[in-house]
């Protein structure tokens, strides 16, 4: 190898992430080269100076206390369910607490529908109660839709359903399956709809209803996107609403 | 097709809760701030539970820390703190990157002090590359995995950042040297 092939592996070789030929090759190399061998001792000391000298944040005693209190099952207590230890700590806002009682209790079925279904429900309910429904606020689809540029890698559809009787409030980032996602609200009367987008990225949601204590919950996909709504309002409405949004999509 | 011992139960707490130092490191690096560290933290730790259900990997920490880096972008792109995103040096080929010389710092002579503002002042996925890497220890692998980018963007993105934090610390010490003088 040359000089200048050589130098594009050199990195490589520093992190220890070359195949033993090329690294016996590139040693090789190195023992006859001296200009080389000067640039990889300069990265070896680059290495061991981050690796050695930057501070790594360790958890703090107090938060390590609160996660482990919160996911630790505890071998002296009788086992409880998730739920109800939860509800027995202090330290979380009683709005998180109940989010998780509610995604966890339903989470007894380990489905990928019923999982995103759950999940999905959780951060309706979490959007209701700790009062963050929305980032941006507007009922305009022409503010809404701008808001998510840059903050997503994909562009969701926007529409006001006023007319329908399903006004647009706003729009908001959240996570679902690991991954961010759009959340659209709109409002139904005193409630509200959460609409969770985000792209399939080979896993479609399959097309699927159901009715969780008080909550509806409905998906589809659309144009490389998954959707699924979600609220407390009946499932006919929400069914509604549903066909109301996928017909003005299209 | 899974890699644990049959005896170990793969529950939440032995398999994600061993990388929280890791997650919360991470969180920190990228949000530059503690309390938002903990709070971000927190609610990956709700989300990986909700999810986990769905963890098929065999890698449980890089799982974890895709999930709490998510939340934290989310976070960062709510606060408009900084931009998130690095424009388009990914796309330049990996020959055309010249590996900057690691000579032109006397390594011995840095200080953690230096080392910890300079990355702070990279942009978070420069910070975040340094920081699994060399802070965590994590494979380029397991960074693509994390990142959710191919092996060569993680190559030359790292290469990228060393030299970038090469860039901030010669700048910090010339500063320093012109005032002394």
């Amino acid at each position: 190898m040359e000089c200048k092939d050589i130098r594009l592996l050199l990195e490589a070789n520093s992190d220890g992430e070359l195949d033993p030929v090329r690294q016996l090759e590139l040693q090789a190399h190195l023992r006859a080269c001296p200009a080389c061998a000067l640039l990889a001792k300069g990265l070896d000391a680059r290495r061991d100076a981050l690796r050695d000298l930057l501070p790594r944040h360790g958890a703090t005693p107090q938060f390590r206390g609160k996660i482990q209190a919160l996911y630790r099952p505890r071998a002296m207590r009788r086992r409880a369910p998730f739920g109800w230890q939860i509800m027995n700590l202090g330290g979380l806002g009683a709005s998180l607490a109940l989010a998780v009682l509610v995604g966890y209790s339903w989470g007894t079925s380990r489905s990928r529908t019923n999982g995103l279904f759950d999940e999905a429900i959780s951060e309706h309910v979490r959007s209701l109660q700790a009062g963050h429904l929305v980032d941006v606020m507007s009922t305009d689809q022409h503010t809404v839709k701008p808001w998510f540029i840059g903050r997503l890698d994909f562009s969701p559809p926007v529409v006001d359903l006023a007319d329908a009787g399903f006004p647009l409030a706003g729009g908001r980032l959240e996570t679902i399956d690991g991954r961010p996602a759009a959340a659209l609200v709109f409002h139904r009367r005193l409630h509200s709809v959460n609409l969770f987008i985000w792209p399939t990225g080979g896993s479609a949601v399959p097309v699927h209803s159901s009715a969780e204590k008080g909550y509806n919950a409905e998906s589809w996909t659309q144009g490389g996107l998954n959707f699924l709504a979600v609220s407390e309002i009946p499932a006919g409405e929400l069914d509604q609403f549903a066909e109301e949004f996928r017909g003005r999509t299209k | 097709m899974e890699a644990f011992e049959p005896n170990e139960p793969l529950t939440f707490d032995t398999l994600m809760l061993p990388h929280l130092d890791a997650a919360y490191n991470l969180a920190c690096w990228l949000l530059r701030d503690p309390h938002d560290a903990e709070d971000a933290v927190q609610d990956a730790c709700l989300k990986a539970h909700r999810a986990f259900g769905r963890f098929r990997g065999t890698d449980a920490r890089a799982w974890f820390l895709t999930i709490v880096r998510n939340v934290c972008y989310t976070r960062m792109r709510r606060n408009r703190r900084e931009p998130v995103e690095v424009a388009f040096e990914d796309d330049l080929h990996g020959s055309m990157l010249d590996p900057a010389d690691a000579n032109a710092v006397a390594w011995n002579e840095v200080k953690g002090e230096m080392l910890r503002k300079a990355l702070e002042n990279l942009p978070g996925e420069y910070r975040e590359v340094i920081v699994l890497h060399e802070i965590e220890g994590l494979s380029y692998r397991e960074i693509a995995a994390v990142a959710e980018i191919p092996i060569g963007t993680v190559m030359s993105r790292l290469a990228r950042a060393r030299g970038k934090l090469q860039t901030e610390l010669l700048s910090q010490t010339g500063k320093g040297s012109s005032h002394g003088m």
